[in-house]
């Protein structure tokens, strides 16, 4: 640019008003900040205290800035947390907005035969609570009733619910949202090491050379790791990074390679890369012969099927069954992915398919797999997450500091709380499970229970929670923190009428579609409203205080769930006074992931520390698990000792497992692959972010994002409004071309924050095989102006 | 439009947005540094935050504009430059906008009643007259001090009478608050 080209510009610019080129909302904005200055308080004024972000699963440390009255006036990043060192995101530089939405739920809520909500006292409401899952159970069984909670319930609150439910009602039907959002990974990790969780940390983030991102926007939905990452890129230019995926988006902009590849096809392209790392002898053959045991399981697709279709659309119980494999076994099952062979399913061009070959081969390279829901919300998902792990296993890129295999969470605690405490349907706390004898004995020993109270049956997976809900199998289903009839797929199909003789709860902190959904609405305390732990990605279990009182008679929510359990005869299990129950509870849980592996930090240590990484032995937090000279329970001198996979010899599991093709691919009447995910300024539903001002702003709406080309030909412009159809449901909403996201000719993107834009009602519910989780990633639909 | 001239028009439109008139004396002064700190308010959630991006979207790096040095224009304006130190921290110029959010529109999604910290315009404590003033916040992502207290961005108020000397922080200490965690 030449200062000439400047002065002749502004000379001509003379006439023109410059505030016609400022955004009208702009100022519209600042006029409506201006008047919330007026009281602020001063900086000196605050008192500050640590916490983990409330959003999603990086567990960034903030600082929380609260003034004399008792009220959040700011954040700011933590520096002292090794997490982000100081950085936080849109979200997190914006959490105070999700305190003070004006319509916070203050008061309990009861729906009224017109279908109003009418204010009940908390009495009412637990009595109400407790007299609806008795009747329940005494009239149709302990299978009739149900819990459903996310990965955002702290410690606390899923620990309260698993206790109450499988050790007070004699139930399993306890799910988190997690099953949406994070199975896969937990099937990957257990069927793999025996044991849930990476054995990784973000130190693999300044450690590694080269990072694949597979299906995984983290430059949107993890930004302050991927921050992380090209911090590492700019200092070591020789860091490489990849993004796989099916379209655009701002992490392919930073990427130095991307991937295009066909939705679903992943496997295919998995098994491309081992094919050319075992035709090219990178076999790490040391390690594989003292680490890795070969599985095969069932790969019929016939048997195995969807979960959508015939009977599965009702129930999907199909159950994996491993025989002993080989590495020759391998070598042949390797014979069909090709690199050409690959390229034809994939997409891929066969150079890119070799480039990865030698990324991961290389031995030299430190190498990093990463992703999230791409991976995981996947009808072979839990496969995905073999095969990538299986990359990691064959090469010996594992338990090093800057190789691993790393699956990021969407949630704050969906490895803390859904993962770790185990409140998925068929898991106790500590990895252990229901259906293992000594697994429930040990639970009771610790509960306090006689032999024999827990069941043995898993409970219902979430999306067959739903569907015995709306069969009326389930009567009774309390939700906390979390907002299915928002976030659930093919969401037409769980559309409520309040006379159909079910009861639902729901706790929340603001009105949305679930509670538009409920019989019952319970306010909840929010963040820092109540004191809480939360563990995120990297092992990490961070807690927080108490910082300021909830608004109304707001309570959080694992004491709505103590109270019940009183009302119900039950209050032996939570025996602790209700002035300071939080630390025993923790003890109490705390007892269960001792000596194992999963050791938790002290109570004390928590609150002192910016957090820990389990296992926590004698004081001192574990980098990278299984890892000699760095996990207290590998007596190793070098090397990796997978000590919990024990049902492989203490080896770790390489899974072959074959391509199948999506649930539904597009066809002539719904032509186009459907997306779904989220975006930076938005958390999931959008409950909390989208009463911030500032990040509602920034993205006020759900768009369809849609390929230039593909628009052009409809007559489709940026902005226009478009309907998507698929074949259960529709929505229409503005088109987005050439935006941050840029899919590929063929396919589509909607992100699912609106709940006035639902995409949930197109999408599909079909589910991985193995970890039960739904495809929010693939189905087919139709586009048309509207 | 060329790619230079939506620069020019992103320059004006800061230029009209940012800046009241100025005649000269006193009261003027402190009224306008009163505008510019209602202005500078009006765009944070509170002081601390990221501000929002005022201005519409020019399809440029934004460090084309807000660079260490930030660009000014006779007559026009001046985009401030970056108080981000690249060589420092996690700061990555290239992922601005994870932080600097858009306003697509002025409307809330529903009402939001938080009050935001607002900024401390006192001059920063001294232990004595003589003494050099502690910095009255957080300095991680504000590690090029003079992208606010030197230049043309720099208010009266927080002005360095000494831009020369470039160690800031070797006489200035930063002082996060009065209580802190431990």
């Amino acid at each position: 640019m030449t200062d000439i080209t400047r002065r002749n510009f502004l000379g001509s610019l003379g006439l023109i008003s410059a505030g016609t080129l400022i955004t009208g909302c702009g100022e519209q904005a600042d006029a409506k900040q201006k008047s919330k200055q007026d009281e602020a308080a001063m900086p000196a004024d605050l008192k500050w205290d640590k916490a983990p972000c409330r959003y999603c699963g990086t567990g960034c440390g903030v600082e929380v800035g609260v003034d004399p009255q008792g009220k959040v006036r700011a954040v700011r990043g933590d520096e002292k947390n090794p997490v982000n060192r100081g950085l936080l995101c849109a979200k997190g530089y914006h959490l105070p907005g999700l305190l003070y939405g004006a319509d916070r739920l203050t008061k309990p809520q009861l729906r009224q035969r017109d279908g109003s909500l009418k204010n009940i006292s908390w009495d009412e409401a637990y009595d109400l609570i407790a007299r609806k899952y008795k009747e329940a159970i005494a009239q149709h069984g302990v299978e009739s009733v149900g819990i459903y909670g996310s990965g955002q319930w702290t410690v606390y609150d899923g620990y309260a619910a698993t206790k109450w439910f499988r050790g007070g009602l004699k139930s399993n039907n306890v799910e988190p949202n997690a099953r949406l959002c994070m199975a896969s990974a937990v099937m990957g990790f257990m069927t793999q090491f025996g044991s849930d969780e990476p054995m990784g940390c973000y130190e693999d983030f300044e450690a590694g050379d080269d990072f694949i991102l597979w299906g995984n926007n983290m430059a949107e939905m993890h930004p302050v790791l991927y921050s992380r990452i090209l911090e590492s890129r700019r200092r070591r230019p020789s860091v490489r990074i990849v993004d796989i995926a099916t379209r655009r988006t701002p992490t392919s902009d930073l990427a130095d390679v991307y991937v295009e590849i066909r939705p679903g096809s992943d496997l295919a392209l998995a098994n491309g890369i081992l094919h050319l790392i075992l035709k090219k002898g990178k076999v790490d053959a040391s390690f594989v012969a003292e680490n890795v045991a070969f599985m095969r399981g069932v790969e019929d697709l016939a048997e195995i099927g969807y979960g959508a279709f015939g009977d599965q659309a009702e129930h999907y119980g199909f159950k994996d069954k491993g025989r002993p494999s080989s590495l020759e076994e391998l070598k042949t099952f390797l014979d069909d992915y090709t690199p050409e062979k690959v390229a034809a399913i994939t997409g891929v061009p066969v150079q890119q398919i070799e480039l990865l070959g030698d990324m991961y081969g290389d031995p030299q390279k430190g190498t990093v797999s990463l992703w999230c829901m791409g991976v995981n919300q996947h009808v072979r998902g839990t496969w995905m997450n073999n095969l990538i792990t299986d990359l990691h296993l064959i090469t010996g890129k594992i338990c090093k500091p800057g190789s691993n295999p790393f699956s990021l969470t969407g949630q704050p605690s969906a490895c803390g709380t859904a993962r770790e405490v185990g409140t998925l349907c068929n898991r106790l706390p500590a990895d252990m499970l229901v259906n293992v004898p000594e697994h429930r004995a040990k639970a009771e020993e610790i509960w306090g229970l006689e032999p024999g109270t827990i069941p043995e049956k898993p409970g219902f997976h979430t999306v067959d929670m739903f569907r015995a809900l709306v069969r009326g199998d389930l009567k009774v289903m309390w939700v906390q923190t979390t907002n299915p009839w928002v976030s659930m797929p093919n969401l037409n199909r769980w559309k409520r009428n309040f006379d159909d003789g079910r009861f639902v709860i729901v706790s929340d902190i603001y009105p949305t579609p679930s509670t538009e959904a409920a019989d019952l609405v319970l306010p909840s305390a929010a963040w820092i409203e109540r004191e809480g732990i939360f563990g995120n990605t990297e092992r990490r279990t961070q807690h927080w205080n108490k910082m300021i009182d909830p608004p109304g008679e707001a309570q959080e929510d694992a004491w709505q769930i103590v109270q019940v359990a009183k009302r119900m005869g039950m209050g032996h299990l939570f025996p602790w006074p209700e002035n300071d129950w939080h630390r025993p509870m923790y003890e109490e849980y705390r007892r269960f992931t001792l000596g194992n592996g999963k050791d938790l930090a002290s109570y004390e240590q928590l609150k002192q520390e910016r957090g820990m990484l389990w296992p926590v032995v004698d004081g001192k937090e574990t980098r990278y698990r299984y890892a000699a000279g760095f996990d207290p329970y590998v007596k190793k001198k070098s090397g990796a000792h997978f000590y919990k996979a024990k049902k492989t010899e203490e080896k770790a599991a390489f899974w072959l497992r074959p391509y199948h093709p999506p649930a539904e691919s597009p066809d002539a009447e719904y032509p186009f692959w459907l997306c779904t995910g989220r975006v930076l300024e938005h958390w999931h539903t959008g409950s909390m972010t989208r009463r911030t001002p500032q990040l509602h702003q920034a993205a006020p709406a759900a768009y369809v994002e849609l390929n230039s080309v593909d628009a052009a030909e409809m007559g489709i412009g940026n902005g226009g409004r478009v309907k998507v159809s698929s074949r259960r449901g529709e929505v229409v909403l503005e088109a987005k071309i050439d935006g941050r996201g840029r899919p590929p000719r063929g396919t589509v993107f909607i992100p699912f924050f609106d709940e006035n834009r639902l995409v949930n009602r197109l999408t599909l519910d079909a589910m991985c095989c193995i970890s039960k989780e739904p495809d929010f990633k693939k189905c087919a639909v139709r586009i048309e102006r509207a | 439009m060329t790619r230079f001239s939506i620069l020019l028009l992103a320059l004006l439109a800061l230029a009209a947005c940012g800046r009241p008139a100025i005649e000269g004396g006193a009261d003027e002064e402190r009224a306008e540094a009163k505008s510019a700190a209602e202005t500078r308010a009006a765009r944070r959630a509170y002081d601390g935050a990221p501000p929002v991006i005022p201005h519409l979207d020019f399809n440029l790096d934004c460090v084309e504009c807000h660079g260490s040095q930030g660009v000014e224009v006779a007559g026009v304006g001046f985009s401030p430059p970056s108080p981000h130190d690249a060589t420092s921290g996690l700061s990555d110029q290239a992922r601005c906008r994870q932080c600097h959010l858009w306003r697509n529109t002025a409307e809330e999604f529903r009402e939001n009643l938080f009050v935001g910290l607002r900024q401390d315009l006192r001059h920063g404590r001294r232990l004595h007259g003589l003494a050099p003033p502690v910095i009255p916040h957080q300095v991680f992502m504000r590690e090029n001090c003079h992208a606010c207290h030197d230049g043309k961005a720099a208010r009266e108020a927080i002005r360095c009478s000494h831009p020369e000397r470039l160690r800031c922080t070797q006489c200035h200490l930063e002082q996060r608050s009065t209580t802190t965690f431990p």
